[in-house]
């Protein structure tokens, strides 16, 4: 008897339960998608509220300097990820891109009196073909061999940039770099006298970026590039022409990138190689997709968010005292992520929002339920 | 009809010639099975066949067309997919994210492809997997995924590495079954195994190749009383048992 009613039991949960246990599970999971999206377009509705209303609160000019470099950086970093990120090579040379998008726009508007914003374009289509023309050779490398050979190309580029003073008929003039006077203050030159727009209009290049990053990720595309970036082989096998993919990753990537180059010229009004092709530059976008996460959408944005803030700060108390102690400090907090957090601190942060949000959602539903 | 026509077949690395002269060709819905020695170049006639390697002499005829230089890719979207010895999941992603970029390959939409990836995930009796990280399962599920994400880019002859090769005996049986099932639903099947007792349950056909060489071809029954193979292969003690 007693044997009898020890084999009931179990029985039933190796055999009914588990599957009915599984049923339940997802069950809970649909009814839980409507307040989960919910809260998750709101929340993402008031950040971007938030950032829009930003510039009203905050009326100190270098604060929001501080910000417009912050959603530079994030800009930069997230176009940079679409190749470092989604299709796993590490490219260390993508100032050449912010290089050829601020030079072109700045000759383009300089010598021929062109408004940037087309100079922006023209420059992200050179800033494109030149992407496409260092992917195809390039990507058949493996590992740090593919990152030399970015950061060789963008150092060469820079070199030359700097010894050059003509270039065919444009005025590069070589190491002083180019100024653009502040005259025709208005939309149409890209100049402004305040801070604000320009606040603005990063931050709708930031939003926009982040919308086709998202939308790329949940593309095929987005799946060949993961699945190439991951096990190449397999991926071929798959029917997956990964040598394409990357190098639409890297088209797209490159021309976003130009675009930052633009913004920052016309921002700065001061373009000089060693500022805006150099490695320093490569790097910190590197340091900012490693730290925030690699691949995610969020960690660009995060990376940015967490280490501009340090740069800047770091460079205002200590400038004079300890000069460059803001690399010290982005490689100390590289080492500290790459050893606890290896994809970066988005996966944490991820985790506490879903605990976050599940407990919202489940309070929420009990209380629909009373 | 022939699906596939391998002639004459060389396949060589530098001074090493890994495939010698082979001929071999598998019929419309047939599971034909190879198998050989260690290092007898069983995964690279695979390989020269899926694209990975373009042959150094010979001809390969996938459905009537010389695919001789055609692209692994290429040849994945005309129908033909393989699955690898040494398995290559997407680690970092889900079971299902895996079996969706398969899919990919007859269509543009996601949601046509996750859809497709579900059915496939079905009727292997995996879609309760769908949702681990592929790099969490154990070996016999990412023999598995091999075959699912193989099978999502709809092929109409699959290449199948070694697929039950550190599988317990229950997992085998299981295995043997599920490619028999896939043959009945018209999927034309290579087979590479080791494990004598499946391939000899699977196979209408069965090639034997040596250094490269094939030494012989025919039926199970055939095969497993050939002298040659059981010099070479099999062991005397097959033979006799």
């Amino acid at each position: 008897m007693t044997g009898n009613e020890s084999l009931a039991p179990s029985d039933n949960p190796s055999g009914g339960s588990a599957g009915h246990s599984s049923v339940s599970g997802s069950n809970t999971g649909h009814q839980g998608v409507s307040p989960r999206k919910k809260i998750e377009v709101f929340s993402l509705l008031g950040v971007v509220l938030i950032a829009f209303g930003l510039p009203l609160i905050m009326t100190s000019p270098t604060y929001l300097h501080i910000v417009i470099l912050i959603f530079f950086y994030a800009y930069l970093t997230t176009s940079w990820n679409m190749v470092g990120g989604f299709a796993g090579v590490l490219p260390l040379g993508h100032a050449v891109f912010v290089g050829i998008g601020a030079y072109t726009s700045t000759i383009l508007s300089l010598q021929y009196g062109i408004s940037p914003w087309l100079g922006m374009i023209v420059g992200g289509v050179i800033a494109m073909g030149t992407g496409v023309l260092i992917g195809l050779p390039t990507f058949k490398m493996r590992g740090a061999y593919f990152a030399l050979a970015t950061i060789a190309f963008a150092e060469g580029v820079r070199v030359m940039v700097e010894n050059l003073n003509f270039l065919g008929p444009f005025n590069l003039n070589g190491p002083r770099g180019l100024q653009i006077p502040p005259v025709n203050f208005g939309f149409a030159n890209f100049m402004f006298q305040g801070k604000e727009p320009y606040y603005y209009i990063i931050l709708i290049m930031l939003i926009g970026v982040i919308l086709l990053t998202w939308f790329i990720s949940r593309s095929k595309l987005g799946y060949y590039l993961n699945a190439g970036g991951e096990e190449p082989e397999a991926a071929m096998a798959l029917g997956v022409n990964v040598a394409r993919a990357k190098l639409i990753a890297m088209a797209m990537s490159s021309f976003l990138t130009a675009l930052a180059g633009t913004f920052y010229a016309q921002f700065s009004l001061f373009i000089h190689p060693k500022s805006i092709i150099s490695l320093d530059l490569s790097f910190e976008i590197a340091f900012i997709a490693l730290i925030g996460g690699r691949g995610s959408i969020a960690g660009p944005l995060l990376g940015a968010l967490l280490l501009r803030p340090v740069s800047d700060f770091s460079r205002i108390y200590f400038g004079d005292v300890f000069p460059g102690l803001h690399l010290v400090i982005f490689g100390v907090v590289l080492i500290l992520v790459m050893i606890y957090q290896p994809r970066g601190i988005q996966e944490p942060l991820t985790r506490v929002y879903n605990r976050l949000i599940n407990r919202l959602t489940k309070e929420g539903q009990a209380k629909e339920a009373s | 009809m022939k699906i596939l026509e391998v002639e004459k077949m060389v396949m060589r690395f530098g001074g090493l010639t890994a495939v010698d002269t082979l001929n071999l060709n598998i019929d419309q819905g047939e599971i034909l099975g190879l198998i050989g020695p260690n290092g007898a170049g069983k995964s690279t006639a695979f390989n020269c066949i899926a694209g990975v390697h373009p042959p150094t002499e010979g001809t390969i005829k996938f459905n009537g067309e010389n695919t001789n230089q055609q692209k692994p890719w290429d040849l994945c979207k005309k129908g033909l997919a393989r699955t690898f010895q040494i398995v290559k999941p997407f680690a970092s992603k889900s079971v299902l994210y895996n079996v969706t970029v398969g899919a990919f390959a007859t269509t543009d939409k996601r949601a046509d492809a996750e859809d497709k990836a579900l059915a496939v995930l079905q009727t292997l009796n995996f879609e309760d997997k769908k949702e681990l990280k592929s790099g969490s399962l154990t070996i016999a599920d990412r023999k598995r995924l091999e075959i699912a994400r193989a099978l999502a880019t709809e092929p109409k002859l699959l290449l199948l590495d070694e697929v039950m090769a550190g599988l317990r005996p229950g997992e085998v049986d299981e295995m043997v079954g599920i490619i028999q099932g896939l043959r009945d639903s018209g999927i034309t099947i290579f087979v590479i195994e080791h494990i004598m007792r499946a391939i000899m349950a699977l196979s209408d056909r069965i090639v034997v190749i040596q250094f490269g060489k094939k030494i012989a071809e025919g039926t199970p029954g055939e095969i497993a009383s050939n002298e040659n193979v059981i010099k070479a292969y099999l062991g005397e003690e097959y033979g006799t048992a």
